[in-house]
């Protein structure tokens, strides 16, 4: 099916679906819950009645967020409903209404008061270069860069995917890249509060970072969190005429590809898992492929459900705010199956679905790594 | 009602309105007043077995209790074959998913029924084999359903209807117990095959498969005479090498994926009237290599005018997303037919002239599924937000189901709405046949009541019959396109 968009707002597009279940048993969660009301197309019948009136409440609606926003649904949707637009728009509905799930007013509120969505002080945000023993007198935090690395909150304040962005500089280092991060200047994306509806609180974030980015005269931002690339394609690249806005994989595949590093044999087998919105949402399939076929002595094999037909970690939609027991069986389902390759490692290109993959994979098939490319690169540069 | 299934854990039942609600529509929506007063379309409650026992137990305690009882798998149908008509309890089946197993040298698979059809490929071509049909809702369709109705798709021109290529199933009998039926048992499986869910419902299915094709080759021809695209359907399904399927479709049908944004193969005239004689035809060949190749031998016979390779690939990837013409709606409706080949032009062209005459939009698009058989689609766009208009244009299917009956065909599928249409559908002798399988299976009559058998009240030949014409009418005059 072609990429073209067709969407015509709620009601119109709750009226074309056909009902015709395309979308069941592609959708992770539908296929943990099981009932019609966590189908997509039951999904859109929910917003359709609350659109037409019918007295819903905010435990019902609350199977609107029981959805990671993966777009499955929408690739293999048999009337080419855009749905990750339509699940925005619903979700912003249902806040119209103060009918989404207290977890995610938490969420906002954090936000609004530190910037970031787990409520830690946002001078912490890049407490994780303070523990590096390497890292420069400067701390990554220059006036001026070729390139900015916006770090995001994940790997800002997760101890897991931390390690992510430590691992990135010291990539980007090695590649001789002229870099910055932002440090306290940066804050959320606002991705977390789009996927809840609130579009209009991530405004002052949006302006935030703008101005941030636009002072370090950078040419370049590159992201290692693919949902943190989607936001600023969706909604700043428009302030920003004339900057490449890269995942890291992206950026790293065109380095190793002008020059390529001095990498040492990683003796394993890797499989890949791609995340929903590098991949599937986003695009970028091959970027991550490349840089992996770069990495000498890595065996690496193919899952079956790959590229736009990828699985999804759980990770996404904020639904770890909303339910994080069925956030946890997606992830330990795809976990199986992307261990059933034989793979001892399962590398992938973004924090939250490493971490959400981590502790699938803990439970499910213990024994088996996670990690983000760049360790992986990381760990093949002896950095 | 957990009390009353012990084994069954208790969040495998809900009772919830909103949920209940969900689970009483299917693909085609009908007003309220056509409902409402007739039945019941509310089920008490869902139950979503986790196992083949687990599914036996809920028949068991139906039939004890005499509860209606309607098995639902991906509710892709639309004659309310599965929403309930007089309450009870709607059972979903859709957690009996997968359960793969191939047996290569036999070329069988064994899965469990709510398994999708591209599931089943997918995992079948991942070990080299294939499966030998599929419907053009294979996204959707579980093995089950499509076995439970009539079985006919992509792939039935070169191997038969699913039915041909089932070797047993395993089912759960409205006296709970759970039975493997083959060609020989008693009942035999050809009993459950269409029998939409009436008299079990299907816990496991064997069926045959084929290695996977070394070779395949699609093949796009334009037409400019709807009776010459007719007679080609109709030759090319006879010829040899068989193809694995050909798809066609009319003017309106592109008029519709025009409207609805899409791209079309063929230039059409800005306005759709007076209706193009335009047609198309897509033929498929699956195989080996040499058959293959003698199949694109057979094409050079064809009247019509090949298109490019890159066009036919890109209708063939398109050939499970017809629905893509529901964007020219928002709502539509459609008489779905098994037709006769050789009357196939005959009934394309009535369609054009109906449609013409009356200035409407109808989309027509079919497979053929046997040597002498299509299955066609004649689609229209309406707006279920417009009650009345919409209430016409539901009127105006008998309209083109009777175009239809004068070309040989019949409706595909009984369900609720087509149970108007049985004298069509069945001889008397064949009726009778089905009912005394029905009251030997199912005496207590819980399985999906209210289907197949009879017509009930509005359903009855003169009520439908005088209903459908004076609404079918209505659409003819709120249906006209504007000029
Ligand atoms: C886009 C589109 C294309 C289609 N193309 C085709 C086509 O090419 N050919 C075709 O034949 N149909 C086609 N259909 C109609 C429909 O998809 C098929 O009939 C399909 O096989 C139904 O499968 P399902 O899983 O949706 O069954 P459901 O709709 O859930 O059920 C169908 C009937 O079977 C019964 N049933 C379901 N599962 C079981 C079970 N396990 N045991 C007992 N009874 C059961 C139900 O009670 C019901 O009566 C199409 C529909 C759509 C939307
Ligand atoms: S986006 Fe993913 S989780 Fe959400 S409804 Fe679609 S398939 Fe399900
Ligand atoms: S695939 Fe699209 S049209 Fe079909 S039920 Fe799902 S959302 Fe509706």
């Amino acid at each position: 099916m072609s990429d073209q968009t067709f969407f015509k707002g709620l009601m119109d597009e709750s009226l074309i679906c056909a009902y015709c279940g395309y979308c069941r048993t592609v959708c992770p969660t539908y296929v943990e819950v099981g009932w019609e009301s966590c189908s997509p197309r039951g999904r859109i019948q929910l917003i359709r009645l609350l659109l037409a009136g019918t007295p819903l409440s905010a435990g019902q609606m609350t199977r609107l967020y029981q959805c990671t926003l993966c777009g499955h649904c929408a690739q293999v949707c048999s009337t080419r409903i855009d749905l990750r637009q339509f699940w925005l728009e619903a979700r912003a509905q249902t806040v119209s209404r103060e009918l989404s799930p207290q977890g995610l007013a938490t969420a906002r509120d954090n936000v609004a008061r530190t910037g970031n969505v787990y409520g830690y002080q946002n001078d912490e945000r890049a407490g994780w270069v303070e523990y590096m023993d390497d890292a420069p007198a400067d701390l990554y935090q220059r006036d001026q860069a070729e390139v900015v690395y916006f770090v995001g909150c994940s790997s800002s304040f997760s101890p897991r995917a931390q390690r992510i962005a430590e691992s990135f500089v010291r990539v980007l280092d090695a590649a001789q890249v002229s870099f910055t991060i932002l440090g306290e200047g940066e804050v959320c994306c606002g991705f977390p509060l789009l996927a809840a509806g609130m579009h209009d609180q991530a405004q002052t974030l949006i302006e935030h970072n703008l101005e941030r980015v636009r002072m370090t005269g950078a040419r370049t931002v590159v992201f290692t969190c693919p949902a943190c690339r989607m936001m600023w394609l969706e909604e700043y690249a428009r302030h920003l005429p004339g900057i490449r806005l890269l995942h890291a994989t992206e950026l790293l595949a065109e380095l190793m590809a002008a020059r390529p590093l001095p990498l040492k044999d990683v003796n394993r087998v890797v499989t890949y898992h791609d995340p929903c919105d590098l991949a599937r949402n986003g695009g970028v399939y091959d970027a991550p492929r490349q840089v992996l076929a770069a990495i000498p002595g890595l065996q690496f094999v193919e899952v079956h459900e790959r590229r736009e037909r990828g699985l999804c970690c759980g990770g996404g939609g904020d639904l770890e705010m909303v339910d994080p027991a069925l956030a946890q069986r997606v992830a330990q389902r795809t976990a199986s199956k992307l261990a059933a390759t034989g793979a001892q490692v399962i590398a992938t290109a973004c924090p939250q679905c490493v971490r959400t993959l981590a502790r699938g994979t803990e439970q499910a098939v213990p024994g088996v790594e996670v990690k983000d490319l760049v360790e992986l690169l990381a760990e093949a540069l002896d950095i | 009602m957990p009390a009353t299934f012990p084994d069954i854990p208790v969040n495998r039942i809900t009772d919830d309105p909103i949920e209940r609600k969900l689970y009483s529509r299917d693909l085609a929506p009908v007003p309220a007043i056509l409902v409402k007063p007739f039945f019941r379309t509310l089920p008490d409650a869902v139950i979503r077995p986790g196992n083949a026992e687990q599914v036996a137990e809920v028949v068991r305690q139906a039939a004890r209790q005499r509860v209606p009882v309607t098995p639902r798998a991906a509710a892709s149908t639309s004659y309310y074959n599965t929403v309930p008509v007089r309450g009870g309890w709607v059972l979903d089946v859709n957690d009996l998913r997968g359960g793969i197993e191939l047996d290569a040298a036999r070329q069988t698979v064994r899965t469990l029924p709510a398994t999708t059809w591209f599931e089943l490929d997918d995992a079948l071509q991942q070990k080299g084999f294939a499966v030998k049909s599929y419907p053009s809702s294979a996204v959707s369709a579980t093995i089950g359903g499509w076995v439970s109705m009539q079985g006919h798709g992509l792939g039935s021109l070169k191997y038969g209807g699913v039915g041909e290529q089932l070797v047993s199933l395993q089912v759960a009998l409205p006296d709970g117990e759970l039975r493997t039926v083959t060609r020989e048992s008693d009942p035999p499986l050809d009993w459950f095959v269409a029998a939409e869910g009436t008299l079990g419902v299907i816990t496991g299915v064997e069926l045959t498969v084929r290695p996977r094709p070394a070779a395949e080759s699609h093949h796009l021809f334009a037409f400019d005479d709807l009776n010459a695209l007719g007679q080609s359907v109709a030759w090319l399904s006879r010829a040899e090498p068989r193809p694995f399927t050909i798809f066609f479709a009319d003017s309106g049908y592109l008029r519709l994926l025009a409207r609805g944004g899409f791209h079309i193969p063929l230039d059409l005239p800005p306005s759709h009237f007076p209706i193009s004689e335009k047609g198309l035809l897509l033929a498929s060949f699956q195989g080996e290599t040499s058959e293959v190749n003698r199949g694109k031998d057979v094409l050079t016979r064809l009247p019509g005018q090949e298109l490019p390779s890159d066009l036919a690939l890109e209708e063939w990837n398109l050939r499970l997303y017809h629905l893509r013409t529901k964007r020219a709606g928002p709502s539509l409706l459609a008489a779905e037919l098994w037709l006769p080949l050789d009357k196939l032009g005959h009934y394309l062209q009535a369609v054009k002239a109906l449609a013409g005459r009356s200035h409407l939009l109808i989309g027509t698009y079919g497979l053929a599924v046997a040597p002498d058989m299509a299955l066609v689609m004649s689609l229209y766009p309406t707006d279920e937000r417009h009650t009345v208009k919409y209430l016409a244009a539901i009127g105006f299917t008998k309209w083109l189901h009777d175009l239809s009956a004068r070309c040989g065909g019949r409706p595909y599928g009984v369900g609720l709405w087509n149970s108007a249409y049985l004298p069509r559908l069945f001889s008397p002798a064949q009726l009778d046949e089905l009912k005394k399988r029905k009251a030997r299976l199912d005496p207590t009559g819980i399985m999906n009541p209210g289907k197949l058998y009879r017509a009930s009240f509005p359903l009855w030949p003169v009520t439908f019959s005088l209903g459908a014409a004076v609404l079918g009418a209505g659409h003819v005059m709120l249906g006209r396109e504007r000029p």
